[in-house]
């Protein structure tokens, strides 16, 4: 896919964009926030990775700009003051993603991919993976049409895999989207959470549907 | 890290030295005070003086001056009627007579003709003028008379000389020793008040001068050095004691400083040294990819962990300088249940329990983030000194003074009374807790975040038994419903 970086720092823009190469997207670099507005209007790219602190107009005014411009690509602001008040603010601003620096490249790659996956959804009412069947109006989940029983949590864990499936997801996006927690635990705690809900969905099938990705987070792929 | 203080450069010492003599006794305020006092003292004693003066002694003299005026003036008019013949006669007629009166009648060139004395006090020019004289004299009894007069002395017309005065007796007795006593009190109390002012000023210099000292061992490097405080309760008393204070309180600081400075550095040497020795080992060995892709990725593992520590330190250095944080009203009763429902397959997994005993509908003001992550930060402290097969609690209710409790309480081996207090400094980790995961800032954190919130986070027992004492680490914080 095509990937619009909008970073001042060329150290970091040509480290991010080899990574993201690396990861098959086509990268286009703009050094300005006024540049990355015009390339962003230009349109044609899938994701837009845009720094928050940019010479000539900040982050968040460029998120602003384009939305009222009607285009809806969709936006990850990178920032160095990852603090509430300044996620908030992007995100009210119309950016669709957050992540703060220092990140890891794993992360950004997973969340970049999440974006795209996930742009221009329809409303659905079900969700599938395999053999693994999800009703979101029941809230009922079965699998080989047997059905399993979930704690709510653990619906909305899987509901989060389950839209994001084939995709890794990171710990640190299962903690911000499924329970809205934005620091970082110091215990495997997302990790038991996985593995209370693979002993649900997994283990009485020959077939295992949740992966784990190592050194990055987890999957769910039929 | 090693805090030196960088000595004065040379040039700058003559001024210093200067600053030091400073306090030469005549300089120092209370010495100028001194003399202020002195100086109104003095007139004071001046203006009595003057005023007693006039009322008794000086009301005494014009009366006899009066006199001898009246007399004098008697006699020019018997001399202008009668001449030199009927005046000499007045003049020995009059001095006959037992009185406070003196005369003296002389030529023009000032032989005495008639009178009390045979000589002239003194020979006066063209005008009358006023005498005052001391005297000694042949009284009647033949006894000689010491006295003191005062009077008239003129030339008539054609050049007698014609003296009038009155011998002042007791009067001028009296009026001496007023004026001497007026001048001896004005002197005593000159003196007095010049050496009460000294006295003051030594006595506050001395002060003054101790609490210099201490500044100055202070600037000389020996932070531990405080300003002697008397008990005699007064202003430098209190200056001596607001500055220990302060040097407490800067001596505090720049401990926290230096430890978390030397955390940080003792902290970040053994993962930079494993980074470094992992991305060497795979240096070294022949290429091989599977092994080096697995030092790569342990190499960014260990790079991770470096981050997630600058990254507390600098959450928590915000926190602490307060700052804009966008505080709105948070449903505690909600967040600390759900809190507990995240970590409570942990516990489980480590063979733990986790329970939460929490009421309706807590709420209160502030930052939902970092709230949540500060009751966090005491659930996953708890769980993790907590033994296998220990319990963790979570409580939560609203005070009799309305403020919000919020206790995680465990039944681990505790922390002792004489630790509490450190272990919420910044990267302070109990020796026991030195080969356990962590950056020794979690507590620190809560710590401060219950201060951005305007309460406290206090450490007590937790769930006694089994000879353990556990931990209950306590956030109280003022409830939203209270404060209206």
């Amino acid at each position: 896919m095509r990937v619009l970086l909008v970073e001042d720092d060329a150290d970091m823009a040509e480290s991010l964009k080899s990574s993201l190469t690396a990861d098959d997207h086509f990268v286009d670099i703009a050094a300005d926030g006024e540049a990355g507005e015009a390339m962003a209007l230009d349109g044609g790219y899938d994701v837009i990775v845009l720094d928050r602190m940019l010479p000539k107009k900040l982050g968040v005014s460029v998120v602003r700009e384009l939305r009222q411009q009607g285009v809806s690509t969709p936006v990850l602001i990178l920032s160095a003051l990852h603090d509430e008040d300044h996620r908030v603010e992007g995100l009210d601003a119309g950016a669709n993603d957050y992540l703060g620096k220092p990140f890891s490249t794993r992360e950004l790659l997973a969340r970049v991919r999440a974006l795209w996956h996930g742009r221009d959804r329809e409303p659905q009412t079900r969700l599938a993976v395999g053999d693994l069947e999800m009703d979101l109006l029941a809230r009922t989940v079965k699998r080989d049409g047997k059905k399993l029983d979930l704690q709510p949590r653990e619906f909305r864990l899987l509901e989060y895999l389950m839209r994001n499936a084939g995709q890794t997801v990171t710990r640190k996006m299962l903690l911000e989207n499924v329970w809205d927690y934005h620091f970082d635990p110091q215990t495997n705690v997302i990790d038991v959470h996985i593995s209370r809900l693979r002993s649900k969905i997994d283990r009485d099938f020959p077939q295992s549907l949740l992966h784990t990705v190592r050194g990055s987070g987890y999957r769910l792929e039929a | 890290m090693d805090l030196k203080f960088v000595p004065r450069p040379p040039q700058a010492t003559g001024e210093f030295r200067t600053r030091r003599t400073g306090f030469a006794l005549l300089r120092t305020t209370t010495f100028r005070l001194g003399l202020v006092q002195a100086g109104i003292v003095l007139s004071f004693v001046v203006a009595l003086l003057l005023y007693v003066y006039f009322a008794t002694a000086g009301q005494l003299l014009q009366d006899s001056d009066q006199l001898a005026d009246q007399e004098y003036v008697a006699l020019e008019r018997a001399y202008a009627e009668g001449g030199m013949r009927r005046l000499n006669q007045e003049v020995v007629e009059r001095a006959a007579r037992q009185g406070p009166l003196l005369y003296i009648l002389a030529e023009a060139s000032g032989a005495v003709i008639t009178g009390d004395f045979r000589q002239l006090p003194s020979v006066p020019g063209e005008t009358a003028e006023r005498v005052d004289f001391n005297f000694e004299r042949i009284d009647d009894a033949g006894a000689p008379l010491r006295g003191r007069a005062r009077g008239r002395v003129g030339r008539l017309i054609n050049g007698p000389i014609l003296l009038v005065a009155r011998d002042l007796g007791d009067t001028a007795l009296i009026a001496g020793r007023i004026t001497r006593t007026l001048w001896t009190v004005a002197i005593i109390g000159l003196v007095v008040s010049v050496a009460s002012g000294l006295i003051a000023a030594r006595q506050a210099s001395r002060r003054a001068e101790e609490l210099a000292a201490t500044a100055r061992a202070v600037m000389g490097g020996d932070l531990a050095r405080r300003a002697p405080v008397r008990d005699a309760g007064d202003e430098f008393d209190a200056l001596a004691e607001a500055m220990n204070g302060m040097l407490d309180r800067i001596q505090q600081l720049m401990h926290t400083t230096r430890t978390a400075g030397d955390a940080i550095a003792h902290d970040l040497r053994s993962p930079l040294t494993r980074f470094r020795q992992k991305l060497e080992a795979a240096l070294e060995r022949p290429p091989e990819i599977v092994a080096d892709r697995e030092a790569l990725r342990n190499a960014v593992d260990e790079a991770d962990r470096l981050v997630d520590m600058f990254s507390a330190v600098l959450r928590l250095a915000r926190v602490e300088a307060a700052g804009n944080w966008r505080m709105e009203r948070i449903q505690a009763s909600d967040v600390l249940r759900e809190l507990v429902e995240f970590y409570e397959p942990v516990a489980e997994e480590k063979g733990q329990t986790l329970s939460g005993d929490v009421a309706d509908r807590l709420a209160l003001r502030g930052e939902p983030g970092l709230f949540t992550q500060a009751v966090s930060n005491l659930i996953e402290n708890a769980m993790k000194y907590t033994p296998e097969g220990g319990r963790v609690e979570v409580h939560a209710h609203k005070r009799a003074d309305g403020r919000i409790e919020i206790a995680v309480l465990d039944n681990g081996p505790g922390v002792p009374p004489e630790e509490r207090d450190r272990v919420l400094e910044r990267f302070v980790r109990l020796e026991t807790a030195r080969s356990s995961p962590g950056v020794g800032l979690g507590l620190s954190l809560v710590s401060a975040v219950a201060r951005l919130h305007r309460g406290g986070l206090h450490l007590r027992d937790g769930i006694s038994e089994a000879g353990r004492t556990g931990l209950g680490a306590a956030l109280v914080l003022p409830s939203l419903d209270t404060e209206g």
